[in-house]
């Protein structure tokens, strides 16, 4: 290979920072029902799968009206992804998971487990488990550099993926920090119990926390049908997996943990494939993890006082 | 006594339909259809359970085989190896003699297995790895070329059309694509060109951009992909999104509709290799008559490979006489058979005596050309 670029290495880290926005949505998910209820909500790939395919949905009936302005099409998009994903995770909490509450943890584990398997076969059927393509919405972008050499490509698609990432994890962690709702999540998290007992409605704070994972996650998966362009029922897998990770990796139950470690994860994987092989992308993201966990059990941001329930 | 009543029922009615089961099959010939008709690549299964449901209507039309009529059985792989070999188990438990599948190389061979221990009949019209049909087996056959003439073919085009200054050879790991791959890279070789670059990408990526911003700084003009059409896909589509011109090459494995509908514009100009497009040969003018009239679209590049599968396991179970498998297999290997593909062969692997790929330049629109 030829030697270090300092412009390809800037291009690098784009890459891999629109790759980390895009985990770092989804990680959100698990961290929240983690921190609150001490769960691995494995059904939560499959929540943004749905996202992405309202998503797809919406937008291509957006484009059959003949709506063209990018703004209209995006707020609207991601409005009835977010109210239909929400719904979707709000059931799911309610009927698989609530009736289970104070039952051994390995129990909403399973039923995690048996949700996801339901969700993808239920999207298979119903939207035919070939996959679904779409044009880009929005494409061009800006090019840096010498015009006969290496040129940086930075497209509005990124920077809007990285905006709307920055935008709602902003609004959650004021929501979090600020509301009375978000004081009722710390609360529920720091001691359920307790909580319960000083007349917070623990249910309620839980659904809301489905609601809230479900979409942010929703939000993800619409930008990626709009950034990557190809859905099928089995793309929540492999995402899940990833963001998964990148919650364990920022320290799972710590909202910006879920924020650093989708980034990091991004970026780790941009770089092995740019400068080992793209074979090891996969190899170097896990061993990352690994050598987190080893160094600190409890993740970059994690709080050592995880274990409870 | 209750329960005792409802279970009797139950048993009773099992028994009934078991040997309404029994019955129905006494006077067919069962042939399984095995393949994808879900998952990423169910477009390729498509093409093959279409040719062949074509092949067993008109073979039934004409009289069936032996007085019996052949009946389709199509069972769904999605292209897993686990799967396929479920699908395989459950090909012996319904003692069918006869399949016309795998179509991915890697749910083939380890289906070809389960076949050649229960001595069942397999030809595929897809899988192109090697492999398959190196493994000493007497039960399978295919009715396709392998990928070391395919990709021999596209490396020789490489190597003497294209000239590219620096190229980068991409796969996505599994047996067929990294197979490929690997014997384009051979060829390519042979002829003074290395590949700058030889690397896998994973199966379900979505994300490519590292790769092509490698590709893009190293100064590559031309890509070989070994996979197939949701990656490649992806990958034309984000190349172009880059501002990366290199121009794409790949196997059989992405020449399909989907690729275009996926990478929209950047499919333009894509270079495939794929088996000659039978559907223009004017001997099936007929055929691909037939076809259009169901509205079925005849030049897929394993509709007319399956078909084939089928009319050799008619021609050879009419001409063997007999309906066991075995003899079927050795007298598919001592004759040679006229079918929609040409006249065939078989070596005593299996393989076909002979088999062309040809170099198509892939449109927009989904249709394809020969390239010059």
């Amino acid at each position: 290979m030829s030697g270090f670029s300092f412009l390809e290495f800037l291009q690098q880290i784009i890459n891999g920072l629109t790759l980390g926005s895009i985990y770092a949505l989804i990680a959100i998910g698990y961290t929240m029902v983690y921190g609150i209820i001490g769960m691995i909500n494995f059904a939560h790939g499959e929540i943004y799968m749905i996202g992405a395919y309202v998503g797809l949905m919406v937008i291509t009936g957006l484009s059959l009206l003949g709506v063209d302005s990018i703004a209209a099409i995006l707020l609207v998009t991601l409005a009835i992804s977010i109210l239909v994903t929400g719904s979707y995770g709000w059931t799911v909490e309610r009927l698989a998971y609530r009736p289970l509450r104070g039952s051994p943890r390995l129990v909403p584990l399973i039923s995690a487990i048996g949700v996801s398997i339901f969700l993808q076969n239920y999207v298979q059927i119903g939207q035919g488990a070939r996959d679904v393509s779409m044009q880009p919405v929005l494409t061009g972008g800006w090019r840096f550099g010498p015009a006969d050499g290496f040129q940086v490509y930075l497209s509005y698609m990124q920077v809007l993926i990285a905006v709307i990432t920055v935008a709602f994890m902003t609004g959650l962690t004021l929501f979090i920090s600020r509301s009375r709702l978000g004081r009722a999540c710390r609360a529920c998290s720091e001691d359920r119990t307790m909580a319960n007992l000083l007349g917070i409605d623990t249910d309620r704070v839980i659904a809301l926390t489905f609601i809230l994972g479900a979409a942010l996650a929703a939000v993800a998966g619409v930008l990626v049908g709009m950034y990557y362009g190809l859905v099928n029922p089995f793309i929540g897998f492999i995402a899940g997996l990833k963001a998964f990770t990148a919650a364990v990796l920022g320290g799972i139950g710590s909202i910006p943990g879920a924020m650093l470690g989708g980034v990091v994860l991004g970026l780790a994987e941009s770089f092995a494939s740019a400068y080992l092989q793209t074979e090891y992308k996969d190899v170097v993201a896990f061993a990352l993890l690994i050598l987190v966990l080893l160094v600190r059990p409890t993740g970059l941001l994690g709080r050592p006082d995880v274990e409870k329930v | 006594m209750n329960t005792f009543n409802r279970h009797a029922l139950s048993i009773a009615a099992g028994m009934t339909l078991l040997g309404l089961s029994g019955l129905a099959s006494a006077d067919t010939i069962k042939i399984a259809l095995a393949g994808p008709t879900t998952g990423p690549v169910a477009q390729y299964g498509d093409m093959q359970m279409m040719g062949a449901k074509m092949a067993v209507e008109q073979i039934n039309a004409k009289g069936g085989v032996n007085g019996k009529k052949l009946e389709a059985v199509i069972m769904d792989d999605a292209c897993e190896p686990k799967q396929a070999v479920a699908v395989a188990n459950q090909i012996v438990n319904q003692k069918i003699n006869f399949v016309i599948g795998h179509l991915c190389s890697g749910s083939t061979q380890p289906a070809s297995k389960l076949y050649e221990d229960e001595g069942i009949f397999m030809i595929t019209p897809a899988a192109t790895n090697p492999a398959i049909t190196q493994q000493g087996y007497k039960m399978v056959f295919r009715t396709i070329g392998t990928d070391d003439q395919q990709g021999p073919t596209a490396g020789r085009y490489i190597a003497t059309k294209i000239k590219p200054k620096k190229l980068a050879v991409i796969h996505d790991k599994q047996q067929y694509g990294e197979g490929i791959a690997k014997e384009v890279d051979k060829t390519v070789k042979a002829a003074g060109i290395t590949p700058v670059l030889f690397e896998g990408v994973n199966k379900g990526q979505t994300d490519f951009s590292a790769l092509i911003t490698k590709m893009k700084k190293d100064g590559v003009d031309f890509v070989y992909y070994g996979g197939y059409h949701p990656e490649l896909g992806l990958l034309l589509r984000q190349s172009r999104e880059q501002g990366f011109d290199a121009k794409y090459m790949g196997p059989e494995g992405v020449g399909n509709k989907d690729i275009s509908a996926i990478a929209g514009p950047a499919s333009e100009g894509l270079l495939v290799t794929l088996p000659a497009d039978f559907s223009a040969d004017p001997a099936n003018a007929d055929l691909v008559k037939a076809f259009k009239a169901k509205n079925e679209d005849p030049t897929g590049p394993f509709v007319m490979p399956a078909y084939a599968g089928v009319q050799i396991v008619a021609d050879a179970i009419k001409g063997a006489k007999t309906e066991d498998a075995v003899k079927v297999a050795d007298y598919v290997r001592k004759n040679s058979f006229q079918t929609p593909i040409g006249k065939v062969a078989f070596k005593d692997n299996g393989d076909l005596k002979e088999f062309e790929f040809v170099v198509f330049t892939w449109h927009a629109d989904a249709t394809k050309t020969p390239a010059k």
